[in-house]
């Protein structure tokens, strides 16, 4: 979150914001220190339901969407690292990404990172029956964890998992919320070692930044 | 020998009695709020309501063109009604998993605590896939006051999602 008020500070224009939201299902209590620790003065929203994720039919995080002066989307969800800190963890070089939010800023529409209608739902696909089941039984497991249930809850989230099992957000926050080496047998190290160098990202696809705006 | 019998009627009733009470009640999530309902104690695998419970619970009412909430209606199959609407007594139950069914909604279910969790229907999933409209939401941040991304039109919004885990 730091590194977001820095690029946004340094990019100072009136006319975009930043949107930051929390993917956190206890809340404030987990996400509020980091936020605080950040001092943004860009808009950071805590969502202890996982509204966003499940709205926007994403499975990670950082994950983020462009989305232009009309409210429609220009570049829908893919990874959006600020810095470098995890790179050696998953190989993601966070500079083109921010070079091509500041073109976009910059000339809008006309970017060449600004993808036309054709192009966004190529990339945008329903949500799968087995998906909005495996939201359902998530939402579940959050109700129960947070009405005292937590040993219940487990038996939903893992449900969610195996409905969903690309869905990195269901796993994480879920052992995150318990021992998960106790109650799911694992950790996300492990499942990252597991993946012996497969990415657990979509791969980012960004079209030449020489090329000239359209 | 009689107050021994006593004893294990009253034992006995209270037992039915705490038995009828945990089968009659339970929790429904619908749009993500909690409403406490009294469930029909027939023996099923679905959750019957009753008529004022739904529209608590929901917000949806039975009418002759549907199952309706403001504008929106779902047409009950006029030869499956029975599926769905069922008078025992002088109370009238409305069968909510099989509504769900019928719109597509995917329901999750705890026995233990008797919660049922109605999940997001059909027509609220995916819908700005055509349009490509940035789906809206409200939420607050760290010192309770909400946001709605429709508050920010006129303004580019890089929308990035995180977590504290």
């Amino acid at each position: 979150m730091p590194g977001w008020q820095t690029f946004y500070h340094d990019l100072n224009d009136k006319n975009f914001e930043i949107i930051s939201i929390a993917q956190d299902t206890g809340g404030a209590k987990d996400a509020a220190p980091w936020i605080t620790a950040a001092k943004p003065d860009y808009t950071a929203l805590i969502d202890d339901k996982h509204l966003v994720t499940q709205l926007y039919n994403m499975v990670n995080v950082p994950t983020a969407v462009w989305i232009n002066e009309k409210g429609m989307i220009v570049r829908p969800n893919e990874v959006a690292y600020v810095d470098n800190r995890y790179k050696a963890m998953h190989g993601i070089d966070a500079g083109p990404y921010l070079d091509a939010i500041r073109d976009w800023v910059a000339n809008g529409d006309r970017s060449v990172f600004v993808m036309n209608e054709q192009e966004v739902k190529e990339r945008l696909k329903p949500p799968s029956p087995e998906r909005s089941m495996a939201d359902a039984e998530f939402g579940l497991a959050e109700y129960l964890h947070k009405n005292g249930k937590s040993e219940d809850a487990i038996g939903h989230f893992k449900e969610a998992q195996r409905l969903d099992p690309d869905n990195w957000n269901y796993k994480r926050q879920a052992w995150a919320l318990s021992d998960a080496e106790k109650n799911y047998g694992t950790s996300f190290m492990k499942e990252v070692q597991k993946l012996n160098g497969k990415p657990y990202y979509a791969p980012r696809k960004l079209p030449d930044a020489k090329k000239q705006p359209k | 020998m009689l107050r021994m019998l006593v004893c294990i009627a009253i034992a006995s009733l209270l037992a039915a009695a705490a038995s009828s009470a945990d089968r009659g009640r339970a929790a429904v999530i619908y749009d993500g709020v909690s409403t406490e309902v009294t469930a029909s104690s027939e023996p099923t695998k679905d959750l019957w309501v009753t008529m004022q419970d739904l529209k608590r619970a929901t917000g949806f009412v039975v009418k002759p063109q549907g199952v309706c909430r403001d504008e929106l209606c779902f047409p009950l199959p006029a030869k499956r009604k029975a599926e769905f609407i069922s008078k025992r007594g002088a109370v009238t139950w409305f069968n909510l998993t099989a509504f769900a069914a019928l719109v597509k909604q995917p329901v999750a279910r705890d026995v233990k605590n008797g919660v049922w969790y109605f999940g997001k229907r059909e027509d609220e999933r995916g819908g700005y896939l055509a349009s490509l409209e940035a789906p809206d939401f409200t939420l607050p941040d760290i010192n309770g006051k909400t946001h709605s991304l429709r508050d920010y039109r006129g303004k580019k919004v890089l929308l990035i999602t995180w977590a504290s885990w």
